[in-house]
């Protein structure tokens, strides 16, 4: 008896795993679970059996159908697999072909170099000021403690417009009007971005047009020693934190003390190379003490008051920064130049 | 200013460091520009011809031989000027001349050369000796194997500084000398002035009607021999780049190097009178300078005359006609000092800057004038057999008393933020050779007059230069503030990022353009603003558009086949009154494409308007409309370019290029944009979102197709639909557009409505009502045909 049912489960196995489509199951399925099957035969030959043999042959008779249906369902499994990867193969794309050319677009390097500069300002708590590029004699020099005919104009020759409008020759015409504005006195932290423009002719080193960012601090105890660690934060936040600086004696009219910020030559560290023509040392900007003839003249008490001003050219730093030896790239807009950064 | 470091060791005791001294000029004073040898030549002897002989084979070769004490060389010389018994210089195999010219052991026509004799030229300091030709000859006394150089006074280095504009007192060697005791804290020594004076009276009488100079002294000297220079004072000259002339013009130069204060001298038979007027010129009025020139002066010109006419300019120039020459014997040593805006400007104008000038123009220190004069009566007795006659006439209304400047050890400390003590201040102020009375710390500083010093801040800088920068200690300011950006710059940054997002390259272009670009793409054609003093044409008017520039771009790109040239810039144009920033954008080629897809990503001006619309979504402004130009805007397609209207004001244009200006820039499909971002600063809302809860409930979707004419604008039928939907209205979206021959002059549009509420489910039948309205309305307003 178990030796027919053994039998009857391989000869199904065997036919089972031999088809290929559903209809072929479907027909096995009906010569061994279907009503003319051998297991109704053998359900017949149990009648015979003594009623107690019964239900042990009928356990054995529903475990061999639960076998033969488990495999039909798992050939089913199979099959059906076997069509999806059929499908999924003839689905099947060449991966390697080009993907869209999703444009990518560049800020100017320019504007980079401003947005750095000003967020690590901004982390000091300074506001950020602007002003208008067209200015007037008494804002962009004389309120600057540069009268008329002073010797200093001539270091920035300017574009007129008129006897007494010109094209600003520095960012701090906005610090006057700031000083002026702030009618309270409060103290003071801004920074100055923008355009500004001297009567050079354009090579490379030099351009008629140019970016500035000017510093200022202005309140009642404001000290130099605040400005020399004002300027070691910003050079290291710029240049790396490794970066030392060093301060030499200068001259603008509107500050006194003036210095020269030497940042401590980020390429060679300071052993000298061609960057920092062997000295070490790299030029950033220019800083000093808020000269008194200033603060007197936007109406701060310079017995009171005390600030702070830096001044650095954006196309320096970001010509340091980037490697860029020609400034006239930053104005020529060659894409290839400008999608780099 | 170039220093002869030679000059300046003969102030001290001790001979200087040279890279030290650098150092401490780069950090307690003014920034080094340079150290350089004054002659770049090492291993140069003095060579005696002890024979000579033509070469065999080259007419114009003399074979010599030269004793240079420890070896006779063999040189050929091609030099007419050659000549046995001569003391010359020479080069030895091995030697490299200026310009990397190395001396090498040759044989020229089967003769050997050992070496080389030199001229001025060769060793490139022509200027030594103008009169040079051929090979420079030393005099006899000249002792043979020793380094020439030395002899000539031209082994010399030479020290150059950059000086700012408050350092005038810099332009003088005694200045320089003064900053370099105080720097290296070295015993200085000033040597002084003695002049033997002879005869009674100085014949000449001096005046002035003018206030542009405050001092003036004349000094008559006779009995001149005018001739060569020694040695040393040309060497002097050199160093400082002043060609040498002859002993009265290089004493007066000498002179002038040494102590800042520039001297004329003029040749006294040549003045036609006893008097010397010091006064304004006369506008019209004419005198030829040194340099042969005519010049034309003008009232504010201050000149020298005679009584009658000038006879040289006030510091600038001296006049031709009263000119130093070989047979001079009786000058008229001048000086004086004058107003340098007075200088400054006349030079300037008349293009004549010189060593003189620049002097005058800074400030001249009016307490050495005099002794200026008597150092120059000096040299000139020493060196030209002068006779210097009676005391000197003069005017002199400079006020040189000294400066008291008074300043607190706290108030120093509390501008510097480091802990100076008394005995550092008055160690300073000794170095400085500033006298001072020191009251507990309350100091008053007597300023010499040789430094111009106004207020206790520059005695500050003073102080804090010598101590030393790198005392100073770090700290930040205290005062806590808050920073950041306001909402204008955050939109701008946000601007910048949505358009880079989207592929668009910023550019940076020029504010000054030429006049034909200037005035380009301004809706107003207001007047544009010119530059006085223009650099060239090409930069003469302040742009009213930024389109010109990126059109510039454009084909600058494309003349270097760069296809896809899509470009944005924010920037400033320039009216009559004011200052408009402005956004512009300029597209061209394809956007983000996949070719073998059959998607060229093609630009049109669909794409330009939806890009802008994305950005007005991006910065949450609502209330903006495209509109038909209201004025023609010149150099965009009429017929493609529609206007940006934003809370009702006309903000700027977008559109395609004019066929023309295409043809003009050999591109074609050119979409631009450019619009006032102080509409966008003002719309944007920066009040606080407030959440919109998302509708539970379903839309309805409809589809509809009209038929009507032509000339109907898309949005008069979003319109009409909006009004009749009113709030049930979600979106209304144009999916399909269809012209056709058989439409005649009709088109049809589909469109897909979307309805929906907020707070219930619409019903079915609330939707066709709606559409119902909709489409009689459509019907009504605009002809409109249903189609079924
Ligand atoms: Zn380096």
């Amino acid at each position: 008896m178990e030796t027919k049912l053994k039998r009857l489960i391989l000869s199904a196995e065997s036919e089972i795993q031999k088809t290929k489509t559903n209809n072929e199951l479907l027909d096995i399925k009906a010569k061994y679970l279907g009503k003319k099957s051998e297991f109704n035969d053998l359900m017949q030959e149990m009648k015979n059996l003594p009623a107690s043999e019964r239900p042990l042959f009928g356990k054995l008779i529903n475990e061999a159908k639960q076998e033969i249906s488990n495999l039909i369902d798992k050939q089913k499994q199979i099959m059906e697999k076997a069509q999806i990867n059929q499908r999924l193969a003839s689905e099947a794309i060449d991966i390697t072909m080009p993907g869209r050319q999703f444009k990518i677009g560049h800020k100017h390097i320019l504007t980079k170099t401003i947005e750095e500069i000003e967020d690590i300002f901004i982390g000091l708590g300074y506001v950020i000021k602007e002003g208008p590029e067209i200015e007037t004699d008494k804002y962009n020099f004389e309120m600057l403690n540069l009268p008329k005919d002073h010797p200093a104009r001539e270091m920035q020759d300017s574009f007129y417009i008129t006897e007494d409008l010109l094209l600003r020759t520095h960012t701090s015409p906005v610090q006057v009007r700031s000083l002026l504005e702030n009618a309270q006195q409060l103290p003071l932290k801004i920074i100055c971005p923008g355009v500004v423009y001297r009567k050079d002719d354009d090579d490379q080193t030099h351009s008629h047009q140019f970016m500035q960012i000017e510093a200022l601090v202005v309140d009642e105890k404001t000290i130099l020693a605040d400005l020399k660690g004002t300027l070691l934060l910003v050079a290291k936040k710029l240049f790396g934190e490794n970066r030392e600086i060093r301060l030499r004696p200068s001259y603008f009219p509107f500050t006194e003390p003036s210095v020269e910020v030497d940042v401590s030559c980020f390429k060679c560290n300071g052993t000298g190379c061609s960057m920092c023509k062997n000295s070490g040392w790299i030029e950033i900007l220019g800083a000093g003490m808020v000269n008194n003839n200033v603060l007197e003249a936007c109406g701060y008490d310079s017995r009171k008051f005390q600030g702070f001003a830096l001044g650095m050219g954006i196309e320096r730093i970001a010509m340091l920064k980037y490697g860029i030896d020609d400034i006239r790239l930053l104005y020529t807009n060659d894409l290839r130049f400008n999608s780099q950064f | 200013m170039k220093i002869s470091i030679n000059w300046l060791n003969e102030y001290f005791n001790q001979q200087i460091d040279k890279l030290e001294l650098v150092n401490k000029f780069n950090l307690m004073s003014q920034e080094v520009a340079g150290l350089s040898k004054l002659v770049d030549v090492e291993g140069l002897l003095i060579g005696h011809v002890k024979s000579l002989e033509k070469h065999p084979d080259a007419d114009k070769l003399s074979v010599c031989q030269v004793d240079v004490k420890n070896e006779l060389l063999q040189i050929i010389c091609g030099a007419p000027n050659v000549a046995q018994g001569q003391k010359v210089i020479v080069a030895k195999t091995g030697v490299v001349l200026p310009g990397d010219f190395k001396i090498k052991k040759v044989k020229i026509r089967g003769i050997e050369s050992n070496g080389m004799i030199c001229s001025l030229a060769e060793l490139d300091v022509q200027e030594f000796d103008v009169k040079e030709k051929g090979i420079y000859v030393l005099p006899d006394d000249a002792q043979v194997g020793e380094d020439p150089l030395k002899y000539l006074g031209l082994d010399d280095y030479v020290l150059e500084l950059d000086l700012t504009a408050n350092r005038s007192d810099l332009l003088s060697i005694r200045g320089v000398a003064y900053d370099t005791a105080c720097m290296l804290d070295w015993d200085l020594n000033i040597p002084d002035v003695r002049v033997i004076r002879e005869g009674v009276e100085n014949p000449v009488n001096i005046y002035t009607t003018t206030r542009d100079s405050s001092t003036y002294y004349g000094q008559v000297v006779e009995n001149i021999k005018v001739k060569d220079s020694p040695f040393w004072l040309k060497s002097r000259l050199i160093s400082a780049g002043i060609r040498p002339i002859n002993n009265v013009v290089d004493v007066t130069n000498y002179v002038m190097l040494e102590y800042g204060q520039p001297l004329h001298a003029f040749d006294y038979d040549k003045i036609s009178s006893d008097r010397i007027i010091v006064r304004e010129a006369k506008t019209g009025e004419k005198i030829v300078t040194l340099d042969g020139e005519e010049r034309s002066l003008l009232a504010g010109d201050v000149v020298i005359t005679d009584g009658t006419k000038p006879i040289a300019l006030a510091g600038v120039m001296g006049g031709l006609e009263t000119e130093i020459d070989e047979k001079s014997s009786r000058i008229l040593l001048e000086s004086a000092v004058f107003n340098p805006v007075k200088v400054r400007r006349t030079a300037n104008r008349l293009n004549l800057k010189s060593e003189s000038s620049s002097r005058f123009e800074k400030g001249i220190d009016a307490s050495k004038t005099l002794e200026a004069l008597n150092r120059a009566c000096e040299l000139l007795i020493q060196y030209a057999n002068a006779i210097v006659i009676g005391r000197p006439s003069f005017y002199n209304t400079a006020n040189t008393k000294d400066k008291i400047i008074s300043l607190s050890l706290e108030k120093l400390n509390s501008i510097v933020g480091y802990t100076f003590d008394e005995e550092t201040v008055e160690n300073i102020l000794t170095r400085l050779r500033f006298s001072f009375k020191n009251k507990s710390g309350e100091f008053r500083v007597k300023i010499p007059n040789r430094r111009p010093m106004e207020s206790y801040q520059d005695l500050v800088e003073e102080i804090v230069r010598i101590n030393g920068y790198d005392k100073i200690p770090l700290s930040i300011p205290e005062t806590p503030t808050q920073g950041g950006l306001s909402d204008r710059q955050k939109t701008k940054r946000s601007i910048r990022s949505f358009l880079v997002n989207r592929g668009l390259n910023e550019t940076k272009t020029y504010s000054l353009v030429n006049e034909e670009n200037a005035c380009k793409f301004d809706l107003k054609a207001t007047e544009i603003i010119k530059i006085m003093n223009p650099l060239t044409q090409e930069r003469e008017c302040l742009r009213h558009s930024l389109l010109p520039s990126l059109t510039s771009v454009l084909s600058y790109n494309k003349s270097r086949k760069i296809e896809d040239v899509q470009i944005f810039e924010i920037g400033n144009t320039y009216f009559k009154d004011t200052e408009t920033e402005k956004i512009a954008i300029l597209l061209n080629g394809s956007a983000d494409k996949s070719t073998w897809q059959k998607d060229e990503g093609q630009i049109d001006f669909y794409y330009i308007k939806g890009l802008v619309e994305a950005l007005f979504e991006q910065l949450n402004i609502k209330n903006y409309a495209f509109g038909i130009p209201s004025v023609n805007i010149v150099n965009l397609h009429p017929g493609i370019s529609a206007e940006i209207v934003i809370q009702g004001k006309v903000c700027g244009f977008i559109g395609k290029l004019h066929p023309e200006e295409e043809h003009e820039i050999g591109v074609k499909d050119i979409y631009v944009c450019e619009f006032e971002t102080d509409n966008i600063y003002k719309s944007k809302g920066f009040h606080n979102t407030i959440y919109q809860e998302i509708s539970k409930y379903p839309s309805i979707k409809r589809d509809i197709a009209i038929l009507v004419d032509d000339g109907v604008q898309a949005q008069k039928i979003i319109d009409v639909i909006k009004i009749n939907a009113k709030k049930t209205l979600k979106a209304v979206e144009i999916f399909d557009i269809y012209q056709d021959i058989s439409l005649g002059s009709k088109k049809s549009i589909a469109l897909t409505l979307e309805f929906m509420s907020a707070d219930r489910t619409l019903e079915t039948k609330e939707v066709d009502d709606y559409l119902e309205k909709i489409v009689s309305s459509l019907e009504e307003q605009l002809s409109a045909q249903l189609r079924k």
